[in-house]
């Protein structure tokens, strides 16, 4: 008996384009990727794209136009399985870091001044989940080779993905690397999500948070370690909302509100 | 009046598209439009901190990563008065040529060269070029092993910062970098031989301006002060605004360039126009044997002039890693000063990459970011609409009219989420 190859589309909006380069990146998997799903469309690599049922859609990118918003529901309509991947489709990435806190149309008007641009209406970018219902996310400024691939298989298997749920701190512990905040220096690390393989402080700088906010149950104790290292949660917001942005504003709330009830 | 539109360009970085209006027989205009969003990104740093600033900005674009990177850096230390250990140059040096190897074997090999072989992807070249695919995955896969092994991530590595680098990569590694090189040349070559054997249709053809910076010592490079322009002009990296003169489109979210009312190109041709002569080792040969005045005129030798930068990139890590190891590791320079203004000028794979700061009291002011898409898309869309002209009055079919448009805006390598970068001075 021979399992059908998953129909799989990959779909880029408001980003760096970094999640689809890191498909294109898996260079020794490359050709075993394309053999075991059947890639129906993938606009960055190939002319001959075919758009229709999905089992899979892969999603990278923020939602900042209409257009983009017409084509994101559309594709969420063809498609089983939609999993966000980086941080862009999961958190909103760099471009939605002030998102929920106004300004936007003054950004907007310094850059292009009061020229029409007619090819289509543009608003502050937001993750995919503020329009369409996410199965899955895969963060990551840009996703990790190996947690991708990790989670294609399962995929092709059937299997749910396993990603992990602890903060950057337990991958940082694994190394076994010199804590960053004990050397004085504010790290991301206790609030952000982990599967980068601890990649800053490894090289001995602060972690800046590119996984978005960690989805880990102890997220208070980590919160509370950064506040006795002197940080207060402006500080901790201005820092790690760039990549993180109204998500990580949320995830400080709750933790705030969490302490104060206790 | 009728269109003749390509929706969504395929093998391209970032989501654009062109449309060809007709009024009769006559092009009335070709556009490459961004449909990529707009992202605010030089509004949203103001205010921050230049390491801050530093984390965010390479975010702009993926495949560019370090070049954004080094563009910020030399524009913030020059801002703040950073003079950057030479180990740190030179381990700059070494991670620009791999990006540029990274990034010119997947545009050459998995982009472009489908549409000269008639295939629709470099996956559907496999059973009939399968070593090539093969060889551009290599050069690839080493491009990205030297990314990863000088900035700490094969994309968005953080470790290139202010001053020098978080850890200096290990000798090990660049032990291990510069033997690899040596063994990938053979592959590099073969990148030039195939991109020198293909036809170049002559559509597009039209004298051009160049534009690139002038790297130091008189040798080619990725980095320099001073720009030069092909018809013999240098003119400071600082005066920058006077060549890019960025101004609004209404069919786009990316801004667009002209030079004393002209359009211009910048990118690995315009590299080779401007300081091929300065090229050395097999990739000097290969440059003599193949570079000719068809170069000035026509994009598609873009292409070529790609594989050619590739292998003389590849030529020259060895070296660069050889000298990395040599140093013991300094100290990370610090700022001399917390106001100040400073412009960095790289030349990113696809051009020239400028990126202009103003620093107040350690904070962002003003970031001003001009990247090579953005100043080559007139040229792109002047080239285009000659493509399109002549082919229609040699009536040939609209398939192939699409084919070869796409293959005009292919060939500038454009990376379209770059593009889509915007400015934050008004000039309506």
């Amino acid at each position: 008996m021979t399992r059908q190859s998953p129909k799989v589309g990959v779909y880029g909006f408001t980003g760096c384009a970094g999640d689809q380069l890191m498909i294109l990146n898996c260079e020794d998997q490359l050709v075993d990727l394309f053999g075991a799903t059947e890639i129906r469309s993938f606009v960055m690599a190939k002319s001959d794209n075919h758009e229709g049922e999905l089992d899979v859609a892969f999603i990278e990118g923020s939602i900042s136009t209409e257009e983009q918003l017409k084509k994101l529901k559309e594709i969420r309509e063809r498609a089983k399985v939609v999993i966000a991947i980086g941080t862009c489709a999961s958190h909103g990435g760099p471009q939605a870091m002030k998102l929920g806190e106004g300004g936007w149309e003054e950004r907007y008007r310094k850059v292009y001044g009061n020229a029409k641009i007619t090819i289509s209406k543009a608003f502050e970018a937001q993750p995919i989940d503020a329009f369409v219902k996410v199965d899955m996310y895969i963060p990551g400024c840009p996703i990790d080779k190996g947690e991708f691939l990790a989670a294609v298989s399962k995929l092709v298997a059937g299997r749910h993905p396993y990603l992990y749920k602890f903060p950057v701190c337990t991958e940082c512990k694994w190394k076994e690397n010199p804590c960053i905040l004990y050397a004085g220096k504010f790290c991301g690390g206790p609030l952000t999500k982990a599967g980068c393989g601890a990649v800053c402080p490894s090289y001995g700088l602060p972690c800046v948070g590119c996984w978005g906010p960690t989805d880990d149950l102890n997220v208070s104790s980590e919160y509370k370690l950064l506040k006795e290292k002197g940080y207060n949660p402006d500080e901790i917001l201005r820092k790690l909302r760039k990549f993180g942005g109204a998500k990580v504003a949320q995830l400080l709330k709750d933790v705030e509100n969490k302490g104060a009830k206790a | 009046m009728r269109e003749l539109n390509v929706e969504a360009l395929a093998r391209v970085e970032g989501d654009g598209g062109i449309t060809v209006t007709l009024d009769g027989k006559k092009v009335k205009s070709v556009t490459l439009d961004i449909h990529e969003g707009p992202r605010l990104i030089e509004q949203l740093v103001k205010g921050m901190t230049p390491a801050d600033d530093l984390n965010v900005i390479p975010r702009i674009c993926a495949i560019c990563t370090l070049s954004h990177r080094y563009s910020a850096i030399r524009g913030l230390e020059k801002a703040l008065g950073i003079t950057p250990p030479e180990k740190a140059q030179l381990t700059r040096e070494l991670m620009m040529l791999g990006e540029n190897v990274e990034s010119n074997s997947l545009h050459t090999f998995l982009l472009a060269l489908p549409d000269f072989l008639g295939y629709p992807s470099a996956i559907a070249m496999l059973n009939d070029y399968a070593d090539d695919v093969k060889r551009a995955l290599r050069l690839k896969k080493y491009g990205n092993h030297v990314m990863a092994v000088t900035s700490g991530r094969i994309v968005h590595g953080e470790n290139p910062v202010l001053g020098g680098f978080g850890k200096y990569p290990a000798r090990k590694a660049l032990e291990e970098i510069k033997l690899k090189a040596h063994e990938l040349v053979p592959d590099a070559v073969r990148a030039v031989e195939l991109f020198a054997s293909l036809e170049y249709p002559t559509y597009s053809e039209a004298d051009m301006m160049f534009m690139s910076v002038n790297a130091p010592k008189k040798s080619f490079g990725f980095a320099g002060d001073n720009i030069l322009i092909s018809n013999g002009k240098e003119v400071s990296a600082e005066d920058y605004k006077k060549l890019t003169n960025e101004r609004v489109v209404t069919h786009s979210f990316a801004k667009r360039s002209l030079y004393q009312d002209g359009t211009f190109t910048v990118g690995a041709n315009a590299r080779m126009v401007n300081m091929g002569k300065r090229l050395d080792g097999q990739a000097a040969d290969l440059f003599k044997e193949h570079y000719n005045d068809r170069w000035l005129k026509n994009p598609l030798y873009n292409n070529l002039a790609q594989a050619i930068e590739m292998l003389w990139s590849l030529e020259h890590i060895p070296d660069a890693a050889d000298q990395v190891a040599s140093m013991e590791d300094p100290a990370t320079a610090e700022p001399t000063r917390q106001t100040g203004s400073g412009t960095g000028a790289v030349e990113a794979p696809r051009g020239t990459l400028y990126h202009h700061y103003e620093i107040k009291d350690g904070l962002i002011d003003v970031a001003d970011i001009i990247t090579p898409t953005a100043q080559n898309l007139d040229d792109i869309e002047r080239h285009m609409k000659l493509t399109a002209e002549r082919m229609l009055s040699e009536g040939k079919k609209d398939d192939e009219v699409r084919l070869h448009l796409e293959m005009v805006a292919r060939a500038y390598d454009p990376c379209i989420s770059c593009a889509t970068h915007l400015v934050t001075l008004k000039r309506i």
